[in-house]
């Protein structure tokens, strides 16, 4: 009823998260579309960018367990790339084996949402810093969505100051736009740096 | 060796005054085609006197990479002979990365992981054919101006800025070497007029002889336990995709359309280019993925990027512009 009622505001888009074109009539993705709908709110709220008119929806919604596993997330993956004291050695693991240890939430009927939504926002953590964050990217599994995979590169991300946790940049677009840029031109292969010293090698098959 | 044309600078002050009054008066759109052109030109020139250098010239020397409170520092060579251009890029802070570059063709090594990286590129796409309405956009919409004289690296340059007239771009300043034009320093600087990111020369040797030696990989070959990854190659066959940008910011202009092939893409992916002379922006539209998208801003050093869900499609906008910029063109594609 409360995601309802966060999905029934399809003319907000200012928010990342709006996308009125996947809407529920589409393809009977009803359940996924409301949970990403929400793990997107709660990523703006723990960026404080939430909308006002949003929040006391988001925080009835946190009284769900998944809701709050991704808000625990989501926050434990800023904490982390903040390099925030409030991570303390083995945190990590100790959350992820906890998490494992409840299939409720770690394996819900339709298990993409939340784990999925973690995934991105480590996956932009790391495409955000480059080389050493890739560098930890490159020895972890494919990304699937889980949840343990996200907080382990949360961790070892922890080196780097970005609390970023908006989508992953597409290196190959990234490359193949650098071809058009002027300023590659001027700078010769300069630009093409930052893109391929952030592209990770290992990111897809 | 390479004594480039020397610009006198001494003319431009003047020009870009004139262009400026010029176009404030020049609400009239003809003025745009009439005045600026000269100003457009000459930004244009001394834009093409760093990608001649940049392209030119054998140069070594040691990058710093500034962006978001980071700096990357990486060994960069680059040598023009018979066998065309050369580059190789070291990386020299953390793990070992190598890009290397003849021609249009660049590996990226990755010891760490034993994976090379194969991405046929062009780079002849960008420049020097700068369009009479990009020179035009370039008048339009930035304030050309010479900065101050400074040290770099040990040599003497002269800064250049592009200041732009309205919100929808960023600033960007030039240091090129007085002798040969190259590019000592770039910043892009945002609206507050503070650096994005920064790319800079801390030592650098120019004209030097550079053997092939500097510019080779780390291997002939490829080991056995080393995996390959190749891209498919890059070039656009331009043509309609279907797709235009209905509210495209003033001052940019198409340049490119086509369908292009990438890694990791089952189907080719519609791509728009548009420049308004010293920026490109570009824009994907591919079919929606089966699996959830990110959709929202995102940046990396100073090229932001804008996703969107269109319909069943999904719509990536991203360029060195800011990030109000992107997002008004992802919200404006539309079918033909």
């Amino acid at each position: 009823m409360v995601m309802g009622k966060l999905q029934g505001a399809p003319g907000d888009d200012l928010a990342p998260g709006a996308m009125k074109s996947m809407g529920a009539g589409e393809g009977g993705g009803g359940a996924d579309t409301n949970s990403r709908h929400v793990a997107e709110r709660i990523s703006l709220l723990v960026d404080s960018e939430l909308d006002v008119e949003h929040f006391e929806a988001v925080c009835i919604c946190l009284r769900d367990a998944s809701s709050m596993t991704t808000w625990v997330s989501y926050h434990m993956i800023g904490d982390a790339l903040r390099g925030s004291a409030a991570i303390v050695p083995g945190f990590a693991r100790r959350f992820a084996d906890r998490l494992a240890a409840e299939p409720t939430v770690l394996s819900p009927p339709r298990r993409r949402p939340a784990p999925a939504a973690v995934a991105w926002a480590a996956a932009a953590t790391v495409a955000a810093i480059s080389v050493v964050g890739w560098v930890a990217m490159t020895t972890l599994p494919a990304g699937d969505g889980s949840m343990s995979a996200a907080i382990a590169t949360a961790k070892l991300a922890s080196t780097v100051r970005a609390a970023d946790t908006r989508p992953a940049v597409d290196n190959e677009y990234l490359l193949v736009h650098q071809e058009y840029s002027p300023t590659t031109a001027i700078q010769g292969a300069r630009p093409y740096l930052r893109s391929v010293a952030a592209t990770d090698p290992d990111a897809r098959p | 060796m390479p004594t480039a044309s020397r610009r006198r600078s001494g003319g431009l002050s003047v020009l870009s005054g004139f262009v400026r009054v010029g176009c404030r008066a020049g609400l009239v759109a003809v003025s745009l085609v009439a005045v600026p052109a000269a100003f457009g030109q000459d930004a244009a020139a001394w834009l093409q006197r760093a990608a001649n250098a940049a392209h030119g010239l054998n140069y070594v020397g040691t990058i710093v990479y500034e962006h978001g409170g980071r700096v990357e520092t990486s060994h960069l060579v680059h040598l023009l002979d018979a066998g065309g251009e050369f580059e190789k890029l070291t990386n020299l802070d953390g793990p070992a990365r190598e890009v290397i570059r003849n021609n249009d063709l660049v590996r990226c090594y990755y010891p760490d992981a034993k994976i090379i990286r194969i991405e046929p590129r062009s780079f002849r796409n960008a420049f020097p054919s700068l369009l009479p309405q990009q020179l035009n956009a370039l008048a339009a919409h930035y304030f050309f101006r010479k900065g101050e004289l400074a040290r770099i690296a040990g040599l003497d340059t002269q800064a250049f800025i592009f200041e732009p007239k309205d919100g929808l771009r960023y600033g960007h300043k030039f240091w090129a070497d007085v002798a040969t034009g190259l590019l000592l320093k770039a910043r892009l600087l945002n609206e507050n007029n503070e650096s994005i990111e920064q790319f800079l020369f801390t030592d650098i040797q120019i004209g030097i002889k550079i053997d092939r030696e500097l510019v080779k990989a780390p291997f002939a070959g490829t080991p056995a336990d080393w995996q390959v990854r190749e891209s498919p190659p890059g070039e656009v066959k331009p043509e309609e995709t279907g797709w235009l940008v209905k509210d495209l910011p003033a001052g940019f202009s198409k340049i490119v359309e086509g369908f292009r092939t990438l890694r990791g893409k089952s189907a080719p992916v519609a791509h728009l280019v548009f420049s308004d002379g010293l920026v490109a922006i570009s824009v994907f539209v591919e079919a929606a993925p089966t699996t959830p998208q990110p959709v929202g801003l995102s940046h990396q050093g100073g090229i932001n990027v804008y996703s969107r869900q269109l319909d069943d499609y999904l719509v990536t906008v991203l360029g060195e512009a800011p990030g109000a910029t992107v997002r008004q063109i992802a919200y404006s594609v539309a079918h033909r």
